[in-house]
């Protein structure tokens, strides 16, 4: 049980009465995501959050006429708050006047009971300061229209009982439970950190199908910069990447949702500050394609998740690598049963087997025998999935635990490439989580490998990046003149580069319906779903993880 | 995709200063069709700070900035131009940039 500061803001009284898990996530966890309401909101508060008006002090003579943006507070409430507006009469009287958006609805009360809490914890301040104040009225700015909260006994009790839960549940450890099936839920900004329906189902407080209430996804997406001796700059809200003083590429930074550089390529210090301030980050590769760092911002927030998962990775984390594994070997034999030209069954067989022993698996070791052996059989029959007229350079595809550095064929070179993107995405997920991706639970953390997005990217290696590898290959993106051979090891050309890219992305676009959920997601929404759903696990919300599968 | 609406957005600004603060700003939103006339594709809430962003740079005396909505991207925030001279390029729309 840890110490929480004094003064709560009147505006998380608010959003504990809307929802007591909402306003650990906010305040507790300080996580944050905006919406239209926000953003709205923010807007109309343009008016009253600049300071004004004269505030004398109650026993002054002089009377409170009209004040805007005053700041209040009170050790003996603990709490805080920045009063819109204060309105006074001549009796001494004064009402706290709070903007809200939109319309008020049409409840007998006149309006919803977090804005009357909140502003009865206005009013409960100017009391406190010695001022008259027995009503409080909620400004609807889209209406127009102004809502009188009488502080009667029946409020301010409620709004004291509050205040005491309120710190109660900020002293535990962990978020309360997300609200049941609440029609409040598709309309708060933090409903894809939350994922209530679908927390609720894995946890079995709801028997209901998730609804889809992700919040819909950014139009951004990643700039990818492989051209060499580019410098990469801001102007203005824009990126450009410039070559010797002329701009090659201009991009609206809210297109953007992260930067990847390959090879020698400058990025200008204004750029990285403005990123970070957008928390996009920057990614960096090798000129072949080996993902070598990645900056952002500051670190997340989320102290407690980082907790958990050193704890559950300090106790072995099988548990874990076991449904990991299990769901890359079925993702694997899904993926042959359905590409291949010459379908071979006992391989299947073999696979299903090998998935369920990996489910049963007693340690890590046996856990990387198994999969060792699933790899060796899925391999051995991924040419069969391949267009066999296609020529490509260097030898021919062999799998003996798959080379690399420099790969010696081209179908190696092309998984290379697209699992090193597949782990840079999962990387930027993992951290935008708020996960340590270093500390996996079936990988070790060793050799600087990001474990924990190595664990994550298990799942999708066939279904996205092996599946780009086909593509590519079967429809001719690739050819013979996209890879160069250098002393028998092979490598992709810039153009063979940006196809394989262009190819990876379309993937991450793909809609399919979701196994577990029913609706239907793009790749890059799942990335993030999952690894949302294994810190819920880790913070003990949901049983089990349940890795994403495909029929 | 989050849903985005193309706008069309032109202004007339008094004082030089303040235009080139309002180009710059407009230009972090949208590509330039002309030289004070911009597309940009913007969701709700990015219209919504756009909007914000110019609110406090101009003067809403003398100023002007008209915003004109023309529908998707992908439709009819296409098909509604016609050019007469030289063909500017309409802004792309989705997928990632690759340099």
């Amino acid at each position: 049980m840890g110490t929480i500061p004094e003064l709560v803001p009147a505006r998380m009284v608010n959003e504990f009465a809307y929802c007591p898990r909402l306003f650990f996530l906010e305040w507790v966890q300080a996580r944050w995501a905006d919406n239209r309401d926000t953003v709205e909101g923010r807007w109309h508060h343009r008016a009253v959050d600049r300071e004004g008006g004269r505030v004398p002090s109650p026993d002054d003579d002089d009377d409170i006429r009209r004040a805007r943006s005053v700041l209040l507070s009170s050790d003996e409430l603990g709490l805080v708050a920045r009063v819109d507006v204060i309105e006074g009469d001549a009796d001494g009287h004064v009402i706290p006047v709070d903007t809200k958006r939109g319309h008020p609805p049409d409840t007998p009360a006149g309006a919803w009971e977090p804005e009357r809490v909140q502003v009865c914890v206005q009013g409960l301040l100017l009391r406190d300061a010695g001022y008259r104040c027995d009503q409080g009225v909620l400004y609807f700015a889209g209406a127009r229209r102004r809502v009188v909260v009488d502080f009667d006994d029946e409020l301010v009790d409620r709004t004291l009982g509050l205040l005491q839960e309120l710190r109660a549940v900020a002293a535990t450890d962990s978020a309360p439970p997300p609200l049941v099936d609440s029609p409040k839920c598709p309309r708060c900004s933090l409903v894809g950190i939350c994922l209530p329906d679908e927390t609720n189902m894995l946890s079995a407080r709801s028997e209901a199908r998730p609804r889809r209430l992700m919040p819909a996804a950014s139009a951004a997406r990643p700039l990818y910069v492989t051209e060499q001796g580019v410098y990469v700059g801001k102007k203005g809200g824009r990126l450009e990447v410039r070559e010797d003083g002329d701009v090659v590429a201009s991009v609206r930074l809210i297109d953007v949702s992260q930067v990847s550089v390959f090879g020698n390529i400058q990025v200008g210090t204004q750029a990285i500050r403005e990123l970070f301030a957008r928390e996009i980050p920057v990614c960096w590769f090798s000129y072949g394609g080996w993902f070598a760092g990645i900056a952002e911002g500051l670190p997340s927030k989320h102290v407690e998740l980082r907790r958990r998962q050193v704890i559950v990775a300090g106790q072995g984390g099988l548990e874990i690598a076991r449904i990991v594994v299990e769901g890359k070997i079925r993702n694997q034999r899904t993926f042959l049963r359905r590409n291949s030209r010459d379908r071979d069954d006992r391989v299947l067989d073999q696979l299903r087997d090998l998935a369920s022993e990996a489910g049963d698996a007693v340690s890590v070791p046996s856990l990387l025998g198994i999969e060792g052996t699933a790899a060796r059989l899925y391999f051995d029959h991924f040419p069969r999935m391949l267009r066999p007229e296609a020529t490509l350079p260097g030898a021919p595809f062999r799998f003996d635990g798959r080379n690399r550095r420099p790969p010696l064929d081209a179908v190696n070179c092309l998984l290379g490439y697209c699992y090193s993107l597949l782990v840079k995405d999962l990387t930027v997920t993992a951290l935008a989580v708020g996960f340590d991706p270093y500390l996996g639970f079936y990988h070790r953390p060793r050799f600087g490998r990001p474990a924990l997005a190595l664990d994550l990217a298990e799942e999708f290696r066939s279904l996205v990046a092996d599946s780009v590898v086909l593509q590519v290959i079967n429809n001719g993106e690739v050819g013979e003149s996209d890879f160069v051979v250098r002393a028998g090891g092979v490598g992709l050309t810039s153009g063979g580069r940006k196809a394989v890219l262009a190819a990876y992305e379309r993937r991450l676009d793909h809609e399919i319906r979701h196994p577990v959920f029913g609706y239907r997601i793009t790749y890059r929404r799942v990335f993030e779903v999952q690894a949302r759903l294994l810190a819920a696990h880790l913070l003990g919300e949901v049983p089990e993880y349940v890795t994403f599968v495909t029929r | 995709m989050a849903d985005r609406t193309r706008f069309l957005v032109a202004y007339d600004i008094r004082d030089d200063g303040r235009l080139r603060q309002v180009a710059k700003c407009v230009e972090g939103y949208g590509n330039r069709l002309q030289y004070s006339v911009f597309l940009c594709d913007l969701s709700a809430v990015e219209m919504l700070r756009l909007r914000t962003e110019l609110r406090d740079v101009i003067d809403h005396r003398v100023d002007s900035i008209a915003f004109v909505e023309l529908g998707s991207p992908d439709s009819r925030g296409r098909h509604c131009f016609d050019f007469m001279g030289m063909r500017p390029q309409l802004p792309r729309t989705g997928g990632p940039t690759i340099v």
